[in-house]
């Protein structure tokens, strides 16, 4: 039965890894980061009901704790620098290369 | 259904509440006439024609909403401390202590900074 | 009513680590409370004595016999490995610090736009973010907490303790804004990519072993068979995620930018704090949970290995940026511990890889925090000199930094009389023991390349003519020059003689990582 549950978490983060390499925008960039967390949330409570500990739903909880933070100090970095360029494309922040 | 009638009975007081508080007000309380309170209510912006795009918002609401974000996730281990204190015992309470008072220093930070100030 | 029992800690044996968490609290305590003359004058000594305390309890520990059982329930290992690389640590910390107190690198109001009159304000009245201290201690304290972490959970939390206080202080650089602010984006949305990686691959692990205790994943290796499919991905997943944390290819793509961006002195710390905290928790993950899989994980290390070594060494010829060059030169490094790193086998050729790597961690580690706090010396108008070509002559204008910096790049090269020697030598020896030989020439190759570019700038800095306008040396603090002093000292004496710190860590190196 939890296979079902597993298969839509490997399609979340998925989703959030294609996510990050096609997107432009910061901000998306980092809703589909903060998607592939929630995906591995989503395992990691199946995977606690399917060994019958709860584990896995702890770690769940440290987990979203440590995404609220990333959060905040992500939105800071992006909003700081949304406020030097007038714009939060990540190809437009280029002055850093070879 | 035994289990449910306590959940039952404070939706009763709940809604009884309400309704008792919003029917009374305008027989008790002054009126004041303020053009704002008869806004349409938008989370205390002012109601104006959006530009084109959206438009921006000051970026105080931004802070507001990441210091909403860090001190709310906190909660998530209140629950099942709340749930398991009594077995948990004085260790427990002694964690969540330490827990909070760590979370106060950070919520100390940000009011001496004017984190929680509006303007 | 079932009590649960409450759990044993060992508050002495993680002291050091409550030590650095306990400072960077009070130091959020003094950012609130004391006024802004002041804090400064509060942080310096709480910082510095911090560390200082740690690592004296770290020595007390080691004195007092290294224990052989995980502390707190299983989460955390003080093991033999564990205290040498915290003792590292806190001295590249400590030196790091003096580096990052030193002088104004930081910008003076983070929020305000670059160039704006809010800027210029901030400027005038003199404000500082001394945030910088709570913040580089709440890094540091990620740093012993990972490698230490004896399950998949403690080591994400870790790795986040870590990482977020040093996106920020990427960010924080006082001149070249946009670069700094570019760097801190780069290094915040690669990092945590990776870390998700990571996490997917520890959920998929704990899907496996129905724990993410590292030593129940190893046993249950013996007795799940057949679900190889949620356990190799999952090992895959939880190396990206590590991989990048060290700045292996193909995941190095940040390491310049990020090491460009940075103000200088947390690119010291970054280059060697963060490098040992991560190859610590890299052995501890390949080694203890998944160790008995080496047949299955060693040759896909040993194209890591090679690709990091041959990316690193090559691209670094090409660069026109100090700076970037020293970060493909520390991919380069970090592809030659990589080789130590393959190089598993019985525990006594363990103990002797583990040794190597070790040492080699700690001598990169002070060698590159010496070369850093050079760059930092050698200023422009517009702030640090970063071209090559500035660095033209510098060794006719002021020979005494452009001798020191040459002995750097000799022992990043790793010539003999240099602690860089005595660290490869042992690296790569253990890795011939390994049955690793076609590795290690490929490393000897690598170094071979990389000492070109180390000779380059050299030949740069000895014989070719000074600019006429060239960058000024700026007379060095007590903070920086007792940087430069220390690195050069402990770089001469430990390549003559090695022995002391080698024995020290082929005596913690040992005990290999408790189970």
């Amino acid at each position: 039965m939890t296979t079902h549950y597993l298969i839509l978490s490997a399609l979340l983060f998925a989703i959030g890894g294609i996510g990050v390499l096609i997107r432009r925008n910061a901000i998306v960039v980092f809703m589909c980061v903060e998607l592939m967390l929630n995906a591995c949330n989503l395992a990691f409570v199946t995977f606690a009901r399917q060994h019958g500990n709860i584990e896995g739903q702890v770690i769940a909880f440290f987990v979203m704790i440590v995404a609220a933070a990333e959060v905040v100090v992500g939105l800071a970095i992006i909003v700081t620098i949304f406020r030097t360029r007038r714009s939060a494309s990540v190809d437009d922040a280029s002055l850093l290369k070879y | 259904m035994e289990l449910y009638a306590p959940i039952l009975v404070l939706a009763v007081l709940a809604a009884g509440f309400a309704v008792f508080s919003v029917s009374v007000a305008p027989f008790t309380g002054p009126k004041r006439w303020n053009r704002a309170k008869l806004d349409a209510y938008e989370c205390g912006i002012e109601p104006t024609p959006q530009p084109v795009g959206g438009g921006r918002f000051p970026l105080k609401y931004m802070i507001t909403a990441m210091l909403f974000i860090v001190f709310d996730i906190e909660i998530i281990f209140l629950y099942p401390w709340a749930v398991a204190f009594d077995q948990l015992g004085v260790f427990g309470l002694i964690e969540m202590v330490l827990f909070i008072v760590t979370v106060l220093v950070a919520y100390a930070y940000v009011w001496r900074r004017r984190g929680l100030d509006w303007d | 009513m079932n009590t649960i029992t409450a759990p044993a800690i060992e508050y002495l044996q993680l002291a050091p680590l409550l030590i650095v968490f306990g400072a960077g609290i009070l130091g959020v305590l003094v950012e609130a409370f004391a006024p802004r003359y002041l804090r400064r004058a509060m942080h310096i000594p709480l910082t510095l004595l911090s560390l200082a305390g740690a690592f004296a309890l770290v020595i007390v520990q080691t004195i007092k016999g290294v224990p052989t059982k995980p502390s707190a329930m299983g989460a955390v290992a003080v093991d033999g490995p564990t205290l040498f690389i915290w003792g590292t640590i806190l001295v590249l910390a400590f030196i790091s610090l003096l580096l990052l107190n030193d002088e104004d690198h930081f910008v003076p109001a983070a929020s305000a736009v670059p160039g704006s009159a809010e800027e210029e304000r901030a400027l005038i009245e003199g404000n500082v973010h001394t945030e910088v201290y709570p913040l580089a201690l709440f890094a540091i304290g990620g740093m012993l907490l990972f490698p230490a972490s004896n399950d998949l959970l403690i080591m994400f939390v870790a790795l986040e303790v870590m990482s977020l206080p040093l996106y920020l202080l990427c960010g924080l650089a006082r001149r070249r804004r946009l670069l700094s602010q570019e760097s801190a984006m780069k290094y915040f949305l690669l990092g945590a990519f990776s870390s998700a990686f990571f996490l997917y691959g520890t959920a998929l692990l704990y899907g496996y072993a129905g724990s993410v205790d590292l030593a129940k994943i190893s046993t249950a290796l013996s007795a799940n068979v057949g679900q190889d499919a949620l356990l190799f991905t999952g090992a895959a997943l939880l190396g990206v995620g590590l991989l990048f944390k060290i700045g292996a290819a193909p995941f190095q793509a940040w390491k310049p930018d990020v090491y460009q961006g940075a103000p200088t002195p947390v690119t010291a710390l970054m280059a060697s704090g963060t490098l040992v905290a991560a190859f610590g928790a890299l052995l501890r993950v390949f080694w203890v949970a998944i160790g008995e899989l080496d047949w299955d994980w060693s040759p896909i290390m040993w194209g890591v290995a090679i690709l990091t070594m041959v990316v690193g060494a090559i691209l670094a010829i090409t660069q026109t940026d100090i700076k970037r060059m020293l970060a493909y030169s520390s991919i380069a490094h970090a592809g030659f511990l990589l080789v130590g790193v393959v190089a598993i086998g019985d525990a006594k050729q363990n103990a002797t890889a583990l040794a190597a790597i070790l040492f080699y961690l700690a001598v990169y580690g002070i060698a590159s925090i010496g070369a850093f706090a050079i760059v930092t010396m050698v200023r422009d108008a517009g702030g640090e000199a970063w071209h090559l070509s500035r660095w033209a002559g510098l060794g006719k204008r002021s020979p005494k930094l452009a001798g020191l910096f040459a002995f750097f790049l000799l022992a990043f090269a790793g010539i003999p009389l240099t602690s860089g020697f005595f660290g490869k030598y042992a690296v790569f020896q253990a890795a011939v023991a390994g049955g690793a030989v076609q590795l290690v020439v490929v490393g000897v190759v690598a170094s071979a390349v990389a000492a070109f570019f180390y000779v380059r700038v050299i030949v740069l800095m000895f014989f070719n003519d000074p600019a006429p306008d060239g960058p000024t040396v700026v007379l060095p603090s007590w903070g920086t020059a007792s940087v430069v002093g220390f690195a050069a000292l402990a770089t001469v004496v430990l390549g003559v003689f090695p022995q002391p710190v080698l024995d020290l860590a082929q005596s913690a190196a040992g005990s290999l990582f408790v189970r």
